[in-house]
């Protein structure tokens, strides 16, 4: 598209894949996330000096900001997102239920209006009994399933009240929470969107997100295999008609769920680009971060509205993170030694991470989006295990092991999952290792580190090995580098 | 060369010696034929001929931190921990090679809860302190077996990433 990409980076990321992609690169401060990404005045500082048209927020940090958006729009400049205001409707999740409700979609039962601090546990009671237990405590301005509390008793309801507030406080600066019923095994279903500046705007066949570690999506794929083609028009329809009701542009998600009985229930919209657009991308062929340029530079949509009803195939994602699964997924920061990613027909990682680079602590540990297409299903989920089987990352725990694993539990290949259904699969094998190294690879594991020692004698050996080194020298064939 | 080698709990005892190009390593007591290319400074390309001849890309890296050492076989990581003598064909039980074992923070947090003192005899992998961070509780462990030489880590403070915690002879 002969756009000149300008990168901003915190200290941290200064040897980051995107300052070294970009053909401009502006620091913007210090690593931690308050100090640097999330300083709308220094991002947009760096914009005008580098005298830039446009602003891509990507996603997390400022991207569903509305304060941001305006400050960007403010200072002449193109925010390639939504307009400020249907950030703001849609980023309170009460307001969005309104909306979805005046769109005629149904919405998961729960209150209309977010309660504040302050009232009292009484009236709180009462509205609970109306929803029906079990209850979801959620927080207004949340996300990330922070500020969540589930409760099954009538009698546990004012401690979780009490819990919920205190970490959406502590999380968004705001205390208000409300309450939703909690659907037993539901399905996370959600649709892609492009919204132009026209007025039209254009669903995509459905992602799932079931697979979900304590509210965190781990497992992305599309099509959903619980998804019929007309509970498909009806899902897709029901997205399109909350998103116009607020006039929405460029890329948003609207996330629904779906119950045993085959109904949906509108959750939330998240009014940004997701981490999992990848896999509608691979089975679509459209470009979504292509479009989102297009559509804030005013270009119409001009994709066929059929088509992206259509998948060709099947596509899965992985979310690779720095996290130790055998140590209850603790975060895994510190230097990648060695890295090599898979490749061949039909796999696509999408990655920043680079052999040497420090994975850091102050953000999020996700390494790579690791996804596989294929004509079908199953095809596609053997490409993801041949990928993940060829997928090295050395120096650093990551959850690759724990992926093998999951791509190998029944449940899991049948499909018959719901968004509790990997914290119950974990609950259940209670710490067991994910990584269990045979009694082959053991004594392959021995012998290798034997070997390694035996050709690359440690340098604080000192007097030890001074006079092997000159023999280990005359054996040049064997050594393919000189060690330092 | 010999080695003692932990792994999964079991001490091996292997022992590497060169003939020509190849190298015979025996393992437990059994020998086998072994192919050793070096692909880079951590990556070895490993033929072993033990009837078939079967080919293991391996990758070893260590933590500088505690000193653990984890070998990747094809895709699976295996945590091994050398007990560092080496003798050339004597014993000469000299202290271990790597020298004392520096446990370090390995990102900033705080140290909530030191769990040995100087003086106590540690096994490999056994927790020495708590450092909270990230808002989780990270146990860090032994790399091998030792005993406390100094702790630095006092409960309650905050430390920097790489501050000096335990230090292990």
């Amino acid at each position: 598209m002969d756009i000149s990409p300008v990168a901003v980076y915190s200290e941290c990321d200064r040897t980051a894949m995107h300052v070294r992609l970009a053909d401009e690169a502006y620091p913007i401060g210090p690593s931690a996330p308050r100090d640097s990404y999330l300083r709308i005045d220094r991002i947009v500082d760096a914009a005008r000096k580098a005298g830039a048209d446009g602003v891509h927020p990507g996603y997390g940090f400022l991207a569903e900001n509305a304060a941001f958006a305006a400050a960007v729009r403010d200072a002449g400049l193109i925010f390639i997102g939504p307009a400020p205001h249907a950030i703001e409707t849609m980023g309170s999740k009460t307001e969005a239920r309104v909306a979805a409700e005046r769109a005629g979609v149904p919405v998961v039962p729960g209150t209309k209006d977010p309660i504040a601090a302050g009232v009292p546990d009484a009236d709180i009671a009462a509205v609970a009994d109306r929803i029906g237990y079990p209850v979801l405590v959620k927080a207004v301005a949340g996300g990330g399933g922070k500020g969540m509390r589930t409760v099954v008793d009538r009698a546990d309801l004012s401690s979780a009240v009490r819990a919920a507030r205190s970490e959406a406080s502590a999380a968004f600066g705001d205390a208000a929470i409300y309450l939703e019923r909690r659907l037993t095994r539901p399905r996370h279903i959600e649709v892609q969107l492009l919204g132009d500046a026209h007025g039209l705007v254009l669903p995509f066949v459905e992602r799932e997100c079931s697979i979900q570690r304590r509210h965190q999506k781990v497992v992305e794929e599309t099509p959903s295999p619980a998804v019929s083609s007309s509970l498909r028009r009806a899902i897709t329809s029901a997205a399109g008609a909350v998103a116009r009701t607020v006039g929405y542009t460029n890329a948003g998600t609207i996330e629904f769920l779906l119950d045993e009985d085959g109904r949906f229930y509108f959750l939330e919209m998240n009014t940004r680009l997701q981490v999992e657009h990848p896999i509608t991308e691979m089975v679509t062929g459209v470009d979504l971060v292509q479009w989102q340029i297009r559509i804030a530079r005013g270009e119409p949509l001009t994709l066929d509205a059929d088509a992206l009803l259509a998948p060709r195939g099947h596509a899965i994602e992985c979310r690779i993170y720095a996290e130790d699964p055998d140590n209850n997924f603790l975060p895994s920061p510190g230097r990648i030694a060695a890295l090599r990613t898979p490749g061949g027909p039909g796999i696509r990682d999408d990655s920043g991470a680079t052999a040497g680079l420090d994975v850091p602590i102050f953000y999020d540990p996700m390494i790579s989006k690791l996804v596989a297409w294929a004509e079908d299903r199953p095809r596609a989920l053997a490409r993801m295990r041949r990928a993940l089987g060829e997928y090295r990352v050395a120096g650093i725990k990551t959850t690759i092991p724990f992926f093998t694993w999951l791509l190998a539990q029944p449940e899991f290949v049948d499909a018959d999952v719901h968004t509790t259904y990997l914290d119950e699969v974990l609950k259940a094998r209670n710490g067991r290792p994910f990584v269990e190294p045979t009694a082959e690879l053991q004594e392959i594991a021995a012998i290798a580190a034997a070997v390694q020692a035996a050709l690359s004698p440690a340098p604080h050996n000192g007097a030890a090995h001074a006079g092997t080194a000159g023999q280990w020298k005359s054996q040049a064939r064997t050594e393919g580098l000189r060690q330092n | 060369m010999q080695y003692e080698i932990e792994v999964a709990g079991r001490m091996r005892h292997v022992n590497v010696d060169r003939t020509g190009d190849t190298l015979a390593v025996t393992l437990d007591g059994r020998t086998w034929q072994v192919d050793a290319a070096r692909i880079d400074a951590q990556t070895l390309s490993l033929v072993v001929d033990n009837v078939w001849r079967k080919s293991y890309d391996v990758v070893a890296t260590s933590d500088a931190a505690t000193a653990q050492l984890t070998v990747h076989v094809g895709e699976t990581p295996v945590a091994v921990a050398m007990n560092g003598r080496r003798h050339k064909g004597r014993k000469d039980g000299a202290a271990s090679v790597s020298g004392p074992q520096r446990v370090v923070a390995p990102m900033p947090g705080k140290v909530v809860r030191v769990l040995v003192q100087a003086g106590d005899t540690v096994r490999a992998r056994q927790p020495l302190v708590v450092v909270e961070a990230m808002k989780m509780e990270n146990e860090l462990r032994a790399g091998r077996d030792g005993t406390v030489a100094d702790i630095h880590a006092q409960e309650g403070a905050s430390v920097e990433a790489g501050a000096l915690l335990v230090v292990i002879q």
